[in-house]
């Protein structure tokens, strides 16, 4: 069976597809990658649909092995990658062959690397999705981050071609981000000087961040009265303040429900940009209305249907 | 004040939105936001990607491509008002065996001494009344539940325990709770379920629904045993009927 062997796994190496959907409502989170961007980027280089499985790596990738010949790309955090000892190009799709060793390194900025095999990555979904949910032990490979010796089943390999994404594209992780914020749902309990805070000063990546959520630390936000509310649905890029005036910004792996205080929510195409922030790097907020977010949507969809250049096109 | 005149719509990012129906936790409110789900669900309403209800409100998310803010927000209003509890199907009540104090319920005896009750009478009132699910969520399965008797209100625990087993029945202020998944905890543990309310390897992972009613069974430790081993060879059927 075509398939791809683990020789090293790295600290948190998952399976993620485009994530889980429905089942939220039964505290189900949707899982999937973390940088929706560099995720999707990956599958295009190899000629995959946008939901195939691929692997997400985080800080230290994985060296593995090809069983038989495939197209791969790496996307994301700036990994080191080799292949069979030698160099190979990132934001590219590349050529392997059967007994290729591949390597992703420690990242030198961002957090989470991607690595799409043609193909995808063929674990049996759960709820529709091959997503790897670690909190709840559902998904990806035996729904559990991978270890040295694990082998993983690929799909057919489709016909790939050389391509690469275009250089302008390809985001710098060791700039300081600014991602954009819309208000509410519970802006309303916190005091202007407390809305103030948040778009004022830059925030703080601490080490405690993971897939369900970044814990920042920066200027206190100041609540009206109290950060309990009565517990309801926590939506992507939820920026929950608790007692302490510190945000968490919910991510993929989020909780469905929570009763803390959301002074605003991280839109959908910054998300990734937070995911890509080291812990003691910092970020910063700015606030956009509901109709404002939804051009930036559509431009930031257009960059990423533009990015890639293949072969065929050029 | 209960339940609104209009329905809030508060903006949840570029892709969702809560729709808000009252300002306080009751059962009105809730069906409300039950049957407000359940008729997006059936009517398959355009542009709805997901939904999360929750005690007084449902969180849409949507794809603004397909349904506009104004057009979603007009569609809603017009379903919150046919959104009432009669809307919703039948409700069901699922039979929770609980095997209450001992190793399993833990802390059962000193809740009893903090409510100046006997510890079976505590096993006995808890498992006296119907609860009724306002939502699932949290972790995994996990039911938001009301209906415990007046009697057992107690504070939470000084020190929260940083590890709870998966199934410990728990009370804690005027609710009960049942762990999912093993997790942090304030409630005190009166017993535990053999039944798994979140198990992964499960084609339907998730035991309880929002709108269920749950009603406990007191069984042996012997019972326990048998009904665990059952669920572990995936051939218990929890026992449901219509509430």
């Amino acid at each position: 069976m075509p398939s791809l062997l683990i020789h090293e796994a790295g600290p948190q190496t998952t399976v993620q597809d485009l994530g889980r959907r429905g089942s939220l409502r039964v505290g189900i989170p949707p899982s999937g990658p973390m940088d929706r961007e560099a995720f999707l980027l990956a599958n295009r280089l190899v000629g995959n649909a946008d939901d195939a499985a691929e692997l997400e790596c985080t800080l230290i990738g994985p060296r593995l092995e090809f069983a038989d010949e495939r197209w791969v790309a790496v996307t994301g955090a700036d990994m080191p990658v080799t292949l069979n000892g030698v160099e190979m190009p990132r934001w590219a799709g590349v050529e392997v062959e059967a007994g290729d060793v591949l390597r992703l390194g420690a990242a030198r900025s961002g957090v989470r690397g991607y690595l799409a095999v043609s193909g995808g990555i063929d674990t049996p979904p759960a709820l529709g999705s091959r997503a790897t949910y670690l909190r709840g032990q559902l998904g990806g490979f035996e729904g559990r981050a991978l270890r040295k010796g694990d082998c993983l089943p690929l799909g057919p390999a489709s016909g790939g071609a050389p391509a690469e994404v275009h250089e302008e594209t390809i985001p710098d992780y060791t700039v300081e981000p600014t991602v954009r914020v819309v208000l509410g749902p519970q802006d309303d309990r916190f005091t202007k000087r407390g809305i103030a805070a948040l778009f004022d000063a830059p925030y703080e990546m601490t080490p405690q961040s993971d897939r369900m959520g970044a814990r920042l630390r920066g200027a206190r936000i100041e609540h009206t009265r109290g950060h309990d509310i009565i517990s309801d649905g926590v939506a992507l890029g939820g920026l929950q303040v608790v007692g302490d005036g510190q945000p968490i910004v919910l991510l993929a792996d989020r909780q469905s429900t929570g009763g803390y205080t959301k002074i605003g929510t991280v839109c959908s195409f910054d998300i990734g940009r937070v995911a890509q922030v080291k812990p003691g790097q910092r970020l910063r907020f700015r606030q956009v209305s509901v109709a404002e977010a939804h051009e930036f949507l559509r431009a930031y969809r257009r960059e990423i249907d533009d990015a890639v250049h293949t072969e065929a096109t050029s | 004040m209960g339940i609104y005149a209009e329905p809030r719509f508060l903006p949840c990012g570029d892709l969702a939105l809560s729709v808000e129906l009252g300002d306080d936790i009751n059962r009105e409110v809730n069906a409300r936001v039950l049957a407000l789900e359940y008729l997006i669900r059936q009517q398959s309403l355009g542009g709805v990607t997901e939904t999360v209800p929750s005690y007084r409100s449902l969180l849409v998310y949507y794809d603004p491509f397909t349904v506009r803010w104004d057009e979603l927000t007009k569609s809603l209003r017009a379903l919150c008002r046919e959104a009432r509890p009669e809307v919703l199907p039948p409700a069901r009540t699922v039979e929770i065996p609980c095997c209450y104090g001992e190793d399993l319920g833990f802390e059962l005896a000193a809740a009893a001494r903090k409510l100046g009750l006997q510890p079976d009478e505590v096993a006995r009132l808890h498992a006296s009344t119907d609860y009724y699910v306002y939502f699932v969520g949290f972790t995994p399965g996990l039911p938001y539940m009301t209906g415990m008797p007046e009697r057992l209100e107690i504070p939470r625990l000084d020190q929260p325990r940083t590890k709870t087993p998966p199934g410990s029945v728990s009370i804690g202020g005027i609710q009960c709770c049942i762990y999912s998944v093993e997790s942090p905890g304030g409630f005190w543990v009166l017993g535990r379920t053999p039944l798994r309310l979140y198990d992964p390897s499960a084609a339907d992972p998730i035991l309880l629904r929002a709108g269920d009613h749950v009603r406990f069974r007191m069984i042996s430790r012997v019972e326990y045993d048998a009904i665990a081993a059952a669920v572990a060879e995936g051939t218990y059927t929890p026992r449901t009927e219509r509430a």
